[in-house]
């Protein structure tokens, strides 16, 4: 429920969105909405006055005021009125002729800070820190001085509402759409896809209730020999019991992906029959070949500091049969800090004499491209190597999943359509406990929390980099990668809050909130890419070079305004695509039109009367 | 430089030995397939063309010629692993033209000497093999493991003497059209009429140029005959125009002053009447002031408006030649020259130090402003450059196709090549550097351009007819020495060379005033009409393909509707930036501008927000029209690599079955099954209700698509085919071989040489 109130001086108004309460009709209201998930339309704003007890996805407004200055980076001062619920701030310029809009929803906004006291002008202003790679600066008349403590007070409260006791916007928001986005994903239907269980694999419910592992979903796929028992064990010589189990199987090969997190072997070089018997027999489930390869995906460095913690890696003595390969990724604080030295470089502005150095510096590329490299070097030992690979990192959340699903989007075209990308995400972050919650920090106003980092932002900017270079092996399109991202920080759906499947069931997401897969599927064509070509056994191998890697100019840069959205191929492929059908529709009415005809006059053969479908050779 | 010693030795494996086992001689007689005008100089036999990346394996044995023409490999193996390369008419599909040799060195690994060979040298040892570096990036490697010595040394020196001919008359184009156009017996042999069959105007004669006035509406202006047969400037054509206003004999009188006698020409006109001019400096600083006013004075005469003139110093805000050639230089080091690996961590900050991105973005960003000069302010604008003949070149080409869509289709791009760079008297031999006399002349000015076009298709695909295929393949025809389009610095050079040439051949040239060298938009010379397919784009949205029957498809026009600005791909939420241009702030900045309507705008870049950007800004934010004026973005991170002109051949960087090719692939079979429909509503219309149509309708003939791709049954899944690649339609295979240079004391030497730049200092070392 998105609530209009608002208790504070100038300007009073508790209307409900009209978005809503104009809906007649159950079907139109889900299509209306779903096409402003959270954009009201200004007018409503400035119109609507009255409250109205229909109130669906209505939003509580806490603010309205006027004569507000947002110090745009690009154009300067505008002035115009701030509008603040507790899901969104919403900015309108009336001066000016379309109107100028700024709508934000407030999970976006990383910290809020007073800028300064009172300026030689009389005005105080205020900045917000956004996650999406924005700050945003308002100011207004020192007279009304409580009103910006107000305002400042509600942003605290409102875009921090973790840190106020107070649930996230996601638990309030009702809106209802056609599909129940939460069934997207069935763990037992996916394996099932997979061809599992099958004789060397089974499906445990071990930690049916997270008791072996409290950050690994209920369902696990493991070797068909080690029983239960064992997996306990196995847990124990895990970090956080994350033991390795199945996240994809070659259908031809057998040739297995599997996910875990860093052996416990300490400074002393702990061993584990256990564990070392259930490796082998991971790789014994793989008849094709007689070697194992073990990614640990940090730098050989970080991963031997590790042992100091009591964890470490696989030594090749004890793992026979198995290589370890370090992949060099880094951890999610030197991520962090290459983000954040990014937006540095891209917001506002772009220093136009060393835009590549400066680029260069941030490392943001080449840590994609480390990541990149690993999921390609684990897809081509899977694919061209038939060995199966094991995937690890410290916990096995963070790097292991970009790693593991990266490759997986290479080596299963299921996962490039939209629906098997959403199978994806549920899987091999959602379900394994990749931690929403603390890597983007829904809620919490403790913005240096050493926990945030954009490792999910990564992956989908590999994926992005994928589809660049195969324009037609996707289903998806752009503004899907992107409207994934948006609504990880907008907390308007319940798909990215908590950290583990099991906070998610105690939560009773599913139930309370809403699932982005909802709002998705509920509008495919937007998503789609008409390009789209469904090669089923095709395996992506991106060429992973800084040559063809590229910053996502459409995510990154897209709030300067001197950049125009590349004209979109796909937009004139859809356009090619009606005019088509319209040129099939006129040419099969004239064929009728001559059958009839000829038919009519004399019974003369060789009419055109089959089908006008071109067939023509290839070239 | 680099230390070599006399203890130098090879690192090299020994390669030889294991071929030893396996040397295949060809049976049957291998030869070098001709053409007219062509001979034989050299030849050695039992040559291997290195394929392979690691091993030998995969390599072709043959024969490696040397004609007045190319370097020819000729071998009955067939290429390994094979992926697709478009084939040149003109050409082998192993043949290198001289011209296009950039640099040959000769390696003798036993003796771990190497050699850069230029024209008239001698080479002291006999080499065990041969690198061709390739003005289009290739490199070629052959072994003469299994080959006479005296032979194999014999053909490396005849490559490096012929690829470095001394007199424009050498160049193989002269042979072949003198042959190919009037035989021995003086009369025309079956050659393709040179430009008669081509629908675009070369602007060669007056007509030519006033039906470009009368597309343009540029009434106060005419056609200037003064310079007929060259008589009062070399280097501009017979025929140019000029203000009205200004009479012939004026123009005779203002003549001597400016540099080269290169006196204004106009190049195009805006329909608000303005127009655009280039011309030289001038060299005399007295007349200076008196001049300009009269040039200004009639151009704003010739204005609707009588709007005023502003002028542009290109030299003044644009790298000159000498700076464009060595960024040049230095990306083609970083792309092809360098070990791939090596150069991966640096990547970014060594496409930057070359500053050849920077240099293409300068060059977008100045004929943006005179575009916005010319669009936004509705007055006119001169082009200034000392000669008039390199910068403005790009420049005005630039600004037309921003603002005039006809150079955005096929023809007119052509047509706008022929104007601006053909008769305006670009030096291609010099810049070229065909004959390799002078290497400070060489500058990559016509590359740069083609960038920069590219750079325009890569923001809006649609909007052109032609795809990057055409301008690569364009660009590779520099190098191809036989079309008058690049052969000369100036129309009167060719007709100079032509008499020389004739005269000295006795070819009588009867009526014509020089030999029939065929334009390069000849493309029949090159290639099978199939193959020009590939410089269609199926995407382009031109005045032609907007047209369905009645209206019932409308046009693709971009309309507020399907394309919503900035917004399309974006959650309307996020519709950050919705504005106008006429806001308050630029009223309250209209009185800044009063001072910048100087004659020089070099100095609007001071101002915050300069007019310039906030007519850009302000264009952006509203839809397209592809029909219409066309900024290109320019900030920096809108600018790309070319990767299919720099990347092509190094097998790295292709993507198997990947690339914007793939995207192409599927565009163009629908493409093809729109237009094949449209044929087949054509024949339904075409038929009267008596007469059934006999010819089968649902089969229109294919030749006549224009599409490459052809469409396939809507009842099979089309499939990218195997052998598409981010190099389509080029290959790596055989023409990019670096394996005994890279990671080997071999390679050290070279890079350490900077094969590409000190070839002097390499060459007197070697020895």
């Amino acid at each position: 429920m998105e609530l209009f109130l608002t208790a504070h001086y100038p300007i009073v108004h508790v209307f409900c969105n009209s978005v809503d309460s104009t809906s007649t009709s159950r079907s139109d209201r889900s299509t209306h909405a779903a096409k402003t998930p959270y954009a009201m339309s200004s007018d409503n704003v400035s119109t609507s006055t009255e409250f109205s007890p229909e109130l669906r996805v209505g939003t509580w407004l806490f603010t309205y005021t006027k004569d507000v200055t947002y110090i745009c980076p690009y154009i300067g001062a505008l002035r115009g009125t701030l509008t603040v619920t507790n899901y969104r701030l919403f900015f309108r310029c009336m001066d000016r002729e379309p109107a100028f809009v700024l709508d934000l929803p407030l999970g976006v906004v990383s910290r809020v800070e007073k800028i300064g006291g009172a300026s030689s002008r009389g005005e105080v202003s205020y900045g917000l820190v956004c996650k999406d790679i924005r700050n945003l600066r308002f100011a207004h008349k020192q007279m009304e001085d409580s009103l910006r403590k107000s305002i400042f007070e509600i942003l605290m409260k409102f875009a921090f509402p973790v840190s106020n006791g107070l649930p996230t916007f996601a638990f309030e928001y009702g809106q209802v759409y056609p599909e129940n986005g939460w069934k997207v994903y069935d763990a037992q239907v996916e394996y099932k896809r997979q061809g599992l269980p099958n004789e060397s694999w089974r499906i445990t419910k071990v930690n049916d209730h997270y008791e072996v592992c409290d950050t690994y979903p209920s369902n696990l796929v493991v070797p068909v020999n080690i029983p239960d028992e064992e997996l306990k064990r196995v847990a124990a010589f895990r970090a956080k019991g994350r033991i390795p189990v199945l996240s994809w199987i070659h259908p031809e090969s057998q040739a297995t992906v599997t996910r875990c997190s860093q052996p416990m072997v300490g400074v002393n070089g702990k061993r584990s029959k256990d564990d070392e018997k259930y490796l082998q027999a991971i790789m014994d489930a793989n008849a094709q070949s007689h070697k194992l390869f073990i990614f640990d995906a940090r730098p050989s460095v970080n991963a031997a500091a590790n042992k100091m913690k009591g964890g470490g890696y696989e030594s090749e003595d004890a793992y026979q049969n198995a290589e370890l390969v370090f992949l060099d990724i880094h951890n999610i604080h030197v991520m962090r800090e290459s983000l954040r030295k990014l937006k540095e470089v891209v917001y506002p502005n772009i220093e136009e004499s060393h835009w590549l150095s400066n680029l260069e510096s941030t490392h943001w590329l080449e840590h994609i491209k480390l990541i990149l490299a690993g999921a390609l070097r684990i897809a081509d030992k899977v694919e061209s190597g038939k060995t199966s690979v094991v995937v690890h990192c410290s916990d096995g959340w963070d790097r292991t999943a970009q790693l593991t699903s990266l490759a997986m989007l290479m080596l299963d075209g299921h996962y490039r359509t939209i629906r098997g990308f959403q199978v994806l995400l549920e899987k091999e972050w959602l379900s394994f406990g990749h931690r929403f919650q603390l890597r983007i920090g829904h809620g919490d106003k403790n913005h240096t929390d050493a926990d945030r980092s954009p490792v999910f932002l990564q992956f989908i900017d590999c994926v992005w980099q994928i589809t660049r270079q195969f324009p037609a092996a996707f289903e998806f399109n752009e503004y899907f990668l992107v409207t994934i991202l948006d609504h990880m920080y907008s907390c308007l759906f319940g798909t990215f809050m908590c950290n583990s499947e099991q906070q998610r069931v105690k939560e009773e997401l599913p139930k309370k909130t809403v699932s982005l897969w909802a709002y998705i599927n509920s509008q495919l064509e937007e998503f789609t890419n008409p390009l789209y070509v469904n090669y089923s056994n095709h395996v992506l191998f991106p060429v992973v070079s800084m040559r063809h890697l590229e910053l996502w100019v459409g995510y990154y840069i897209r709030w300067n305004p001197r950049m125009r959205p590349q004209e979109p191929v796909h937009q004139r492929y859809k356009e090619l695509l009606a005019k088509r059908a319209e040129l099939q529709k006129r040419v099969e009415e004239l064929q009728r039109d001559v059958t009839n005809r000829s038919a009519s006059s004399s019974e003369r053969a060789g009419s055109p009367t089959r089908s006008i479908t071109p067939v023509q050779t290839f070239v | 430089m680099f230390p070599l010693k006399p203890t130098f030795k090879s690192y090299l494996l020994p390669v030889q030995t294991d071929l030893k086992k396996t040397p295949q001689p060809p049976i049957k007689k291998l030869e070098a397939k001709l053409l007219p005008g062509e001979i034989v100089v050299n030849e050695v036999s039992f040559v291997r063309k290195c394929i392979g990346a690691d091993s030998s394996h995969g390599d072709l044995w043959g024969k490696l010629i040397c004609t007045n023409f190319k370097v020819s490999f000729i071998t009955h193996d067939a290429l390994p692993k094979q992926r697709f390369q478009v084939a040149n008419r003109l050409l082998g599909e192993h043949d290198v033209p001289l011209a296009c040799v950039e640099q040959v060195v000769t390696v003798n690994d036993a003796k771990g000497k190497q050699k850069v060979l230029c024209s008239n040298q001698k080479l002291k040892f006999n080499p065990t093999e041969l690198i061709l570096y390739c003005k289009d990036f290739r490199i070629i490697r052959f072994r003469f493991d299994e080959a006479g010595p005296q032979s194999a040394k014999k053909v490396c020196l005849a490559i490096a003497h012929y690829s470095h001919p001394a007199d424009p008359q050498l160049l193989f184009g002269f042979e072949y059209v003198g042959k190919q156009n009037y035989g021995s017996l003086g009369e025309r042999v079956n050659g393709v009429d040179p430009g008669g069959g081509l629908q675009m105007p070369l602007f060669d004669r007056p007509s030519e140029w006033d039906r470009e006035i009368k597309r343009t509406g540029a009434a106060e202006w005419r056609v200037c005959s003064i310079n007929e047969g060259y008589v009062v400037s070399s280097s501009l054509p017979e025929y140019f125009v000029v203000p009205v206003s200004l009479a012939d004999q004026d123009l005779k009188q203002y003549l001597c002053f400016f540099t080269a006698h290169r006196i204004p020409l106009w190049c195009w006109n805006h329909p608000n009447g303005s127009a655009l001019v280039r011309m030289a400096s001038i060299s005399d600083p007295l007349q200076q002031r008196k001049l300009d006013q009269r040039i200004c004075s009639a151009i704003t005469k010739s204005h609707p408006q009588r709007s005023d003139v502003l002028k542009s110093d290109l030299d003044k805000n644009l790298p000159n030649i000498q700076d464009i050639q060595a960024a040049f230089v230095k990306v083609r080091q970083i792309c092809v020259i360098e070990p791939f690996e090596e150069s991966e961590e640096k990547w970014l900050s060594s496409m930057e130090s070359s500053r050849w991105l920077e240099y293409v973005r300068s060059f977008l960003k100045h004929s943006a402003e005179v575009v916005y000069l010319l669009e936004g302010k509705h007055v006119s604008v001169i082009l200034q450059e000392e000669e008039d003949r390199d910068l403005s070149c790009v420049v005005s080409s630039l600004v037309q196709l921003m603002l005039d869509p006809h150079f955005r289709s096929l023809t007119g791009f052509q047509s706008l090549v022929q104007k601006e760079w053909v008769m305006a008297g670009h030096r291609f031999l010099d810049r070229c550097n065909h004959l390799k006399k002078n290497n400070k002349e060489e500058s990559p000015l016509f590359q740069l351009f083609l960038d920069c076009v590219w750079q325009i298709i890569n923001q809006y695909p649609a909007a052109f007819e032609f795809t990057e295929t055409y301008l690569t393949v364009l660009s590779d025809s520099m190098w191809i020495p036989v079309f008058s389009t690049f052969l000369f610095n100036c129309s009167q050079q060719r007709t100079e060379n032509s008499m020389d040439f004739a005269k000295s051949k006795c070819i009588p040239l009867g009526e014509e005033k020089a030999l029939r060298f065929p334009p390069v938009w000849d493309w029949s010379q090159q290639f099978t009409s199939k193959d020009q397919a590939l410089f269609n784009n199926p995407m382009y949205v031109g005045k032609g393909a907007t047209c369905v029957q009645n209206g019932t498809v409308k046009s693709f026009r971009r309309t507020k509707k399907n394309y919503s600005s900035t917004l399309r791909g974006m959650p309307s939420s996020l519709r950050n930036i919705l504005m106008d241009g006429h806001d308050s702030l630029t009223l309250t900045r209209r009185n800044s501008l009063v001072p910048w309507l100087k004659p020089d705008f070099s100095q609007i870049r001071e101002v915050v927000e300069s007019p310039t950007e906030r007519f850009f800004r302000d264009w952006v934010s509203r839809p397209a029209d592809l029909q219409g004026m066309l900024i290109p973005q320019l900030l920096p991170s809108h600018l790309a690599l070319w990767r299919l002109y720099f990347l092509r051949w190094v097998p790295e960087a292709s993507i198997p079955k990947g690339g914007s090719v793939t995207a192409y692939h599927k565009l163009s079979q629908l493409a093809d099954e729109v237009e094949m429909l449209q044929s087949q509503l054509r024949q339904y219309k075409g038929a009267t209700p008596a007469s059934t149509p006999t010819s089968n309708p649902s089969t229109p003939s294919s030749d006549h698509s224009r599409m490459y791709f052809k469409a396939v049954s809507t009842h099979e899944p089309s499939s990218t085919p195997e052998y598409l690649s981010s190099s389509f339609p080029f290959s790596p295979v055989g023409n990019m071989c670096r394996r005994s240079i890279l990671g080997t004391p071999l390679s050290k030497f070279l890079n350490g040489a900077k094969i590409w730049l000190s070839t002097e200092t390499l060459a007197n070392e070697a020895l």
